[in-house]
């Protein structure tokens, strides 16, 4: 392929090639004659391979013969298909050169442009020899969750002097799966009214049937007598007797905001962000305290896992997660419509949303008050996100705040948890005061 | 070394910000007191400028390039030469007479001033802008260059100082255009090269791009360098003897033949010249035609 310098150049010749017949000007035409025969040698001779090539996923790489009757073939592997945000993945790409000819390539390795490139380079210029390979490893960090995916292999062969090359994409794909990254919480205030009893649940903070002591109360008839505390008694002179905590689990219902509207804000600050950290990490803590986590969210569809417990549902919630497309604008009457026949009443539900741009959220989040569910509602403040990106003046920003705060309050009546989470605030001191702690 | 931290908004600084949602984007726009949408709510998109496009384009989009690596310095000390060589030979071989300001002017004196002008505009511009890596000098330095070359000649490679008699051989004075010519072509070349290794070299020392076994990489652009021109410049001279080789190959069949080719005004003029170049575009087109290279590049990778 002609490059824009060769191009250049040649346009040029023909052009002082037919200026110096025109002008009878032999210094003209001369130097055209001399383009054209620079250009030709480069042509010929200048290395310049038809990169016929092709490429294989890093699975099929068994150390069998390459399938490409080609030159160049690329491989690639992956350190791991799955990490955390801020996590690193080091890659190894294997370039072999399969013709009798030494190369000059350009290869860059296609990286999502989110990734930052943490060590080496994935983007080389190297010479290849004949039948030679050789491997490239670089780092990339990934600071954002979601499928990603990394190739094709750009190839590029060339002269010395840049006048003719040939490009080629080797089409190697590895895909990875970047899951949110999570805050360790010691609580969340968040427990069922209606928990569901079974041998070996985990107490709930209440007192209740169980085998781990609550607190001393005074004693009432029908209380049993193997409850007394006789130590207690003799202590203060009145019958007291042990509660214990109630031996039991949740249903917790995570309902994440995924429409357009919750990607306001920079790329790395936005309130999609922050929902899903908080959900990964909530779903963490329920699952440890062994109870049964579902999740929904909503953008140009509704999503939902159903309620499971355990480390297998933990990586499925962590895998819609990560794949959570800030699209669409469904409104959530539309996922309390849906979801409503089939929660326990009295469930835990956890909102993670902006509020933003949807006018059902009073009726919806009333609908779950008035059938007596615990609503907390974390509401990143896409505001404030936007605010501090310069995008809104002072005035705007004011005019917003204000309706948010008249939002927040009406939904405070309704007696939904909520709390307007500020960009800096740990999730763990937003739940804290959205329960009022 | 990076630290950790949760905060990953450093990734960002100076990279491509999404757009913000539409109904966001469009409360910004109301709320802000001039009433535009925020430059950093639309994505940006590089392209490269036409100087850039001209020139090959760039490794990498845009940047400043760093400080000369040795390579780039040694580039440039070469470019350096042949631009003096280059401006020598450009005022040598193209005399006032012809050119367009004599044409308006009519006064040898004045038109000698200009392209004196001409050709030192070319040399300074060439200089800086080889000094300075600035693509837009080298440009204008070409123009100026193509400029002071264009002139009617009337058939004739006259020179506007002939301190070695330069003048009275038709060999000499070929192989004084021929040089002349592979000069501006070096020029050309090596004054690019400056431009492409200083984006190379900054891409390097910025890691946005790794090279492995460099000295392998210079050597053949270095080697390039000495056998290209060389080529060049006998090809052309083959090309530009024609009134000597068609003779020649003719006087086989007929020496009269021969004899009056060597006489002939049009075979010694720039129609000759135009005759072998003629010869060479058929050849030349022909081969990519045939796709020639494609072809002795399969050939060359597959044989064992």
């Amino acid at each position: 392929m002609w490059s824009r310098k060769s191009a250049m150049l040649g346009s040029l010749a023909v052009a002082m090639y037919l200026l110096g017949l025109t002008l009878r000007n032999s210094q003209l035409v001369t130097i055209a004659v001399v383009i054209f025969v620079f250009l030709t040698w480069a042509a010929l001779f200048g290395g310049h391979a038809d990169v016929a090539a092709s490429g294989r996923r890093a699975e099929e790489w068994a150390g069998e013969e390459g399938v490409s009757l080609s030159n160049v073939s690329a491989m690639r592997k992956l350190s791991s298909a799955r990490i955390f945000e801020d996590g690193e993945v080091s890659v190894t790409l294997r370039m072999q050169n399969h013709s009798a000819l030494g190369k000059i390539l350009e290869v860059k390795d296609r990286v999502p442009e989110v990734m930052r490139i943490k060590d080496g380079a994935n983007y080389i210029l190297m010479e290849l020899g004949p039948r030679r390979e050789t491997f490239i490893e670089y780092t990339v960090e990934c600071p954002l969750r979601g499928f990603y995916s990394l190739g094709p292999v750009a190839v590029r062969v060339q002269d010395p002097f840049g006048l003719f090359h040939k490009e080629k994409e080797l089409h190697v794909y590895n895909d990875f799966l970047v899951f949110p990254k999570m805050e360790d919480l010691k609580d969340t205030f968040v427990k069922s009214r209606v928990p569901k009893i079974f041998t070996g649940a985990v107490n709930i903070r209440q007192p209740g049937p169980g085998s781990e002591f609550y607190s001393l109360r005074e004693y009432f008839e029908g209380d049993s007598f193997r409850a007394i505390n006789w130590s207690a008694y003799a202590r203060s002179g009145k019958l007291m007797v042990n509660e214990r905590e109630r031996d039991a689990v949740s249903d917790i219902i995570l309902i994440v905001d995924s429409r357009a509207v919750s990607e306001t804000g920079p790329v790395s600050r936005n309130a999609l962000v922050y929902s899903t950290r908080a959900a990964a990490s909530l779903a963490k803590y329920f699952l440890g305290r062994r109870d049964s986590v579902g999740l929904i969210t909503y953008g140009d569809e509704v999503v939902s896992v159903d309620r499971d417990t355990g480390k297998k549902q933990l990586y499925v919630i962590l895998t819609k997660l990560a794949g959570a497309m800030a699209r669409g604008n469904v409104p959530l009457q539309v996922v309390v419509n849906r979801i409503l026949p089939h929660i326990n009443k009295g469930s835990p539900i956890i909102v993670l949303s902006n509020l933003e741009d949807d006018p059902t959220i009073v009726t919806a989040l009333r609908d779950f008050r008035a059938r007596d569910f615990d609503v907390t509602v974390l509401s990143p403040s896409s505001l404030e996100f936007e605010f501090d990106a310069k995008r809104l003046d002072r005035t705007g920003y004011e005019v917003l705040k204000t309706e948010r705060d008249v939002l927040i309050s009406e939904l405070r009546g309704l007696g939904v948890n909520i709390m307007d989470w500020e960009p800096d605030m740990l999730l763990s001191t937003a739940l804290a005061g959205a329960r009022g702690f | 070394m990076a630290t950790k931290s949760g905060d990953t908004a450093h990734l960002y600084d100076g990279k491509t910000v999404r757009s913000s949602a539409p109904s966001r984007k469009k409360l910004a726009g109301q709320a802000s007191a001039t009433g535009e949408i925020p430059k950093d709510a639309i994505p940006t998109v590089e392209i490269p400028t036409f100087i850039e496009s001209l020139l090959g384009g760039p490794l990498v989009p845009k940047m400043k390039f760093l400080p000369a690596d040795k390579m780039v310095q040694n580039l440039q000390l070469g470019c350096y030469g042949v631009l003096i060589a280059l401006g020598i030979l450009t005022y040598i071989v193209t005399p006032a007479v012809g050119t367009l300001w004599f044409a308006l002017t009519g006064s040898m004196a004045i038109a000698n001033v200009l392209q004196l002008m001409v050709v030192a505009g070319a040399i300074g511009t060439g200089f800086w802008g080889t000094m300075t890596r600035d693509a837009r000098f080298m440009l204008a330095s070409y123009i100026l260059f193509i400029l002071s070359v264009m002139r009617f000649a009337s058939s004739k490679v006259s020179l506007s100082q002939d301190l070695f008699g330069f003048g009275d051989s038709q060999f000499l004075l070929t192989i004084l255009v021929v040089i002349y010519a592979v000069l501006l072509v070096m020029y050309f070349e090596l004054s690019n090269g400056v431009l492409r290794f200083s984006m190379l070299d900054t891409s390097i020392r910025t890691r946005e791009v790794y090279v492995m076994n460099v000295k392998k990489i210079i050597g053949k652009y270095h080697r390039s360098l000495v056998i290209n021109p060389l080529i060049a410049g006998t090809l052309a001279m083959i090309v530009l003897s024609v009134n000597t080789i068609l003779p020649a190959f003719v006087s086989l069949f007929s020496e009269q033949m021969a004899l009056r080719m060597e006489e002939s005004v049009e075979l010694i003029s720039v129609y000759g010249v135009a005759l072998g170049t003629l010869f060479v575009f058929i050849v030349v087109g022909g081969l990519f035609a045939l796709d020639l290279p494609t072809h002795l590049q399969s050939w060359r990778e597959n044989k064992e």
